[in-house]
């Protein structure tokens, strides 16, 4: 612990964190300044000087020096025994001048007003201010600190009304926010944001002195500037100069904290609902230590599917194939005593990743001691491999260490993950400290919005990512560069491990992947070198028959490198499901029970569900709420099954292909009804919460299970609410720690594991089923960037809305391109199975038979704000490797 | 004459590498580029953004701040009044009248007939040769509304020397 420094603000004796600004000091200890550009958590910056304050510090013969003239308190740091005044007479009227000339550009007939609570937009105004120009026709009326500011400083109604009016048309051509540059005061806080906070500079401060405002450069469209939409400059906005264009003037009436159902980083976001009870706004949770007051896409603009009335509202009974409006007693007892035939092996039951840790519990419950079957999964599961493999090199299956510990690494390991779409917010502390000068290793096929902050991007030929890094392995062997002491005492199996080493040759391993051997000799001194190490990765471009021994590679870099759980260091295993580390933690799986305990006996997992639907073996499937996974992989095997098992019942909130077939279909709640815990990727529990209350006749998932329970005689499934579930599960979790359901903070609590570390030899099995085929002989590898300063990107208005419209460039090898005869700039044709892209090529050095291309972001931005279905986040394009062939049009 | 997309690039990054300074910056590209070309069109705005490892809207951010660059090719003459304080005191007023009206302008800008880019100069550092203005980037000094009318007709004929 530092030692605290005493100072005095305003007669009161305080304590405060050595480094602070003066502002912060205060604001610590519960005492307000009025501030406008101040933001906590960026840096000072000095803007608005609303904060001025007079101080004096004391000098070493003991009397006291005044620090110059009125300094604004959000950029003078404190020193010991300083003396600050905030509210003396002139500092008031010198900030009342200071506010007097900012809103000299901002409508303020309402500011300063005593009826600005009191006027609607229709009432005759007493001051003949225009309506455009009153405060309740903004859209920020009720959270505008603008307002609040001039309203504490109490300013004197003689301020002219006049204004300069700025005449800026608004723009509302960009997906999902508004900007009227005429209400922007210039405090620059969304431009440091996106700077700052979220290394993007996709805005920027334009022009200077009198004609300073927020743009992009030469104000083109935020699709092609580089913007990632994540809201943070709207978040920071201290006036209504950029909001949120859904709901725009809908005031909030609730807010509720909640987690984002859309991916495992369990953003905290606070949700706004209106007096109609809808969700009308995210704003993330500034204390949430999760995300850190971030959020993506898809946490800030990606949740309006809550409102969604196209719901299943009753539940729904097969009767002569038609699915027809049931009772709740009539669907469970029908459910109940079909589910009695099928008791054993012959029932399945697959659980959703969006589903809550309660629900994932019961769920297991359920299948194993009623239907006494292991045959239990959940729907992105489709990795297993990875975290089996975790389990028994780490001891757990989880992270082994924080989101924002990745601030202080100083070299970033990410293999194969698609980090900025995928898992967003993990992205923010890898730019932030990269941008600091942490270094990155990215070793991806494809161009994501990471690469341009790699310092090494290696594109191995496909599927040969685990020969690269066990050729680094080789290579850190063979230099003698392991923490060597870390790797023998601190883990098991070390030599065992190195002897399995000696395959990876490096001139076999540079020739297998196409990495030169200079570079993997180089690559492995980096990592060596590097005193702090994270690695990362999801591997969705590798192909599952390789998924194990890639992740088993990576882990034994990191156990070699002592890269585990030191600040700066550690493993992170990048999942899909929002809720998926709760859906294994509570024995959601086939394999093992709650709390990774051991059973007796494996069931039939989601890998083989389809064939044992086939065959016979499952005769009743069991689907909870599994609309996220329909376009997906898992989806499609799903899918194929349903037709041949004999009863079907689907949990599910929206109709799909899957509750077309079912027998019976139960109505389930939303995240926003459910009243539950997800647990992030660092193993976090966060509470979700019932924000917007039951809209129909849903109900939750695991009470859906426990009514069938009981009504199939059980008398162990009497819970009147999920704390109670909670209790239960809670024991499989928690070895040391408890935790209080009602309790558990915005911030969440993570529960602890026991660490076993253990090496796992590796071996440079080739993965001999290629992707590709006789018709399609070429791999196409998409990448997705948030920029390209040399562009040609064109920006067309469609329907009033920005669009992209770009010729694609499709990079192949020469070679490759001479074998088609394709030359440099032809048009030409790409095809795969349900695919196809056109765009010019362009022939460059990249390995043969893989073709690639890199889009805009702003495209598939574009794409799902035009998205018709209820949740169109779910139809996020991902960049998976395509087999293609390549065309030339006549 | 604008030159087409492939030459004006080569141009620009020629300009950006010519430096031969210690630290290269974005506001030293962004003065060798204008040099060069007189202007600042978008594709030196995403070069300087590609060889400075930052955005275009960051380099715009800086371009924009200086009202110095300017973003459309210049006409084919520069003509610059100083209105520094010096010139103000020895009747540079009455110069700018003049130019202004002969070019038919109300505010600092480009001609209609694509001869003349005009601006004002806070001080063309020639103070003791008050009132001054700049035709082409060279000084005249001690001079009178009508010399100056006369030299820009002169220069008008000249061989355009836009930079
Ligand atoms: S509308 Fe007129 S009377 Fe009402 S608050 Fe605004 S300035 Fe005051
Ligand atoms: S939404 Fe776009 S402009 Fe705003 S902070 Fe995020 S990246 Fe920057
Ligand atoms: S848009 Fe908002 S945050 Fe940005 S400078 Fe203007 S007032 Fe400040
Ligand atoms: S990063 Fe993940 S949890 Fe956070 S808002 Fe985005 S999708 Fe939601
Ligand atoms: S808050 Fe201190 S200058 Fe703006
Ligand atoms: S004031 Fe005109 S040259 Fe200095």
């Amino acid at each position: 612990m530092t030692e605290k420094i005493n100072l005095t603000i305003d007669g009161k004796e305080i304590q405060a964190q050595p480094g602070s600004m003066i502002i912060q000091a205060a604001m610590d200890n519960g005492m307000y300044i009025p501030y406008l550009c101040y933001y906590p958590g960026m840096k000072p910056y000095g803007a608005c000087r609303m904060c001025v304050v007079k101080a004096e510090a004391p000098t070493p013969d003991g009397s006291y020096r005044s620090l110059p003239g009125s300094p604004a308190s959000c950029t003078t740091p404190i020193s010991e025994g300083m003396r600050v005044e905030t509210n003396t007479d002139e500092l008031i009227s010198l900030r009342k001048g200071i506010m007097e000339l900012l809103i000299s550009e901002h409508p303020h007939g309402c500011l300063n007003c005593h009826r600005i609570d009191l006027c609607g937009p229709t009432d005759v105004c007493l001051r003949h201010v225009t309506v455009n120009d009153r405060c309740v026709t903004c859209p920020k009326n009720e959270r505008c600190e603008l307002k609040d500011t001039v309203r504490y400083m109490e300013m004197e109604l003689t301020t002219p009304l006049t204004y300069n009016n700025r005449h800026l048309p608004l723009e509302v051509k960009d997906p999902f926010w508004d900007m009227d540059m005429n209400l922007c005061i210039v405090c620059s806080r969304c431009v440091r944001a996106c700077d700052e906070v979220r290394v993007d500079q996709a805005i920027t401060l334009k022009e200077r002195s009198g004609r300073s405002i927020i743009g992009t450069s030469k104000g083109i469209s935020l699709l092609e500037s580089g913007c990632e939409f994540c809201g943070a400059c709207i978040d920071v906005c201290p006036t209504g100069a950029i909001v949120e264009r859904d709901y725009k003037w809908d005031k909030a009436e609730v807010k509720t904290t909640t987690t984002c159902p859309h991916c495992p980083v369990g953003c905290q976001t606070s949700l706004d609902i209106n007096k109609r009870n809808k969700l009308i706004r995210s704003i993330p949770v500034r204390e949430a230590e999760a995300n850190q007051g971030m959020t993506c896409f898809k946490g800030k603009f990606g949740l309006d599917y809550a409102n969604n009335r196209n719901r299943i509202k009753t539940p729904l009974i097969k009767k002569n194939g038609e699915l027809v409006e049931a009772s709740w007693p009539e669907a469970l007892d029908l459910v109940a005593s079909k589910l009695s035939q099928f008791k054993g092996n012959s029932y399945s039951l697959i659980s959703s990743d969006r589903g809550t840790n309660e629900d994932h519990f019961i769920a297991q419950k359920f299948t194993r001691q009623i239907m006494q079957s292991n045959n239990i999964d959940f729907s992105s599961n489709t990795n297993s491999e990875i975290f089996d493999n975790l389990s028994s090199m780490i001891g757990h299956s989880s992270a082994t260490n924080t989101i924002w510990n990745l601030l202080k690494t100083d070299l970033f390991v990410i293999v194969s993950s698609n980090i900025t779409e995928q898992h967003n917010v993990l992205g923010v502390p890898i730019k932030q400290a990269i941008s600091k000068g942490s270094k990155a290793i990215i070793i991806d096929p494809r161009e994501t919005e990471l690469s341009r902050f790699a310092d090494h991007w290696i594109k191995p030929n496909i599927n040969t990512e685990h020969i690269l890094i066990g050729g680094i392995i080789r290579s850190i062997i063979d230099q003698s560069l392991e923490n060597h002491d870390f790797a023998s005492k601190s883990c098991e199996n070390f030599d065992e491990f190195r002897s399995s080493v000696w395959d990876f040759d490096l001139s076999r391993v540079s020739k297998e992947t196409g990495v030169s051997q200079e570079e993997i000799q180089d690559l492995a001194k980096t990592i060596s070198e590097s005193t702090a190490t994270s690695f990362l990765y999801s591997l969705d471009t590798i192909s599952s028959e390789i998924k194990e021994s890639t992740s088993t590679a990576i882990i034994d870099l990191a156990l070699l490198t002592g890269n585990v759980e030191n600040p700066g260091s550690g493993i992170y295993p990048l999942f899909t499901g929002p809720n998926e580390q709760g859906a294994r933690d509570m024995g959601c799986v086939p394999n093992f029970g709650p709390g990774y305990s051991h059973i007796s006996e494996t069931g039939i997992g989601l890998g083989e569900l389809d064939n044992a639907c086939q065959t016979g073996d499952i005769k009743a499937l069991h689907i909870i709420g599994n609309q996220a996974s329909i376009s997906s992989e898992s989806g499609q095997k799903i899918k194929n099954a349903l037709d041949k098992v004999e009863f079907l019942v689907v949990h599910e909130s929206f109709e799909n292909e899957f509750t077309a077939k079912a027998d019976v279909v139960f109505p389930s709640s939303l995240f926003a009804e459910k009243d539950g815990t997800f647990t992030n990727l660092e193993r976090r529990i966060h509470k979700v919460n019932p924000a917007l209350g039951n809209k129909f006749d849903e109900d939750e998932d695991w009470r859906i299970l426990c009514q069938l329970a009981t009504r199939m005689g059980a008398n162990n499934f009497n819970y009147s609410n999920s704390e109670e579930v909670f209790k239960e599960l809670s024991p499989f979790l928690l070895s040391t720690n408890d935790i209080n359901f009602q309790k558990i903070s915005q911030s969440g609590q993570i529960y602890s594991v026991k660490r076993k570390l253990k090496f796992k030899p590796i071996n440079i099995s080739l993965n001999l089923n290629s992707i590709s085929s006789d018709e399609f002989p070429m791999i196409l590898t998409r990448g997705r960037i948030l920029e390209e300063s040399k562009s040609d990107a064109k920006i067309q208005l469609i329907n009033d809305k920005n669009s992209i419209t770009r010729n694609e460039i499709i990079e192949l090898n020469s070679q490759d391109a001479l074998n088609n005869n394709i030359l440099e700039g032809d048009s030409i044709k790409i095809i795969g199975d349900n695919f196809e892209l056109s765009g010019i090529a362009h022939l460059n050095g990249i390995n043969s038979g893989i073709v690639s291309t890199t889009q805009l972001f702003g495209s598939i931005i574009e794409k799902v704000q035009e998205h018709k279905t209820e949740d169109p986040m779910l139809h996020f394009d991902q960049l998976n490797l395509i087999p293609v062939r390549i065309e030339k049009p006549e | 004459m604008p030159a087409d997309n492939e030459t004006l690039r080569k141009q620009i990054i020629e300009a950006i590498a010519s430096q031969h300074r210690p630290t290269v910056t974005v506001l030293s590209s962004l003065l060798a580029i204008q040099d060069a070309i007189g202007y600042i069109p978008n594709e030196a705005i995403e070069e300087v953004a590609v060889q400075q490892d930052t955005t275009v809207n960051a380099v715009f951010g800086v371009a924009s701040f200086y009202p110095n660059f300017r973003f459309t090719p210049p006409n084919n003459h520069s003509i610059e009044v100083c209105w520094g304080p010096t010139c103000h005191l020895e009747g540079s007023s009455n110069i700018l009248q003049a130019v202004l009206d002969y070019l038919d302008l109300k505010e600092e800008g480009d001609t209609q007939d694509g001869e003349f880019s005009f601006r004002f100069n806070t001080c063309l550092g020639a103070c003791s040769q008050a009132p001054v203005i700049s035709l082409n980037h060279e000084l005249f000094g001690k001079i009178s509304p009508d010399e100056s009318i006369k030299l820009i007709k002169e220069i008008k004929s000249s061989e355009p020397k836009h930079i």
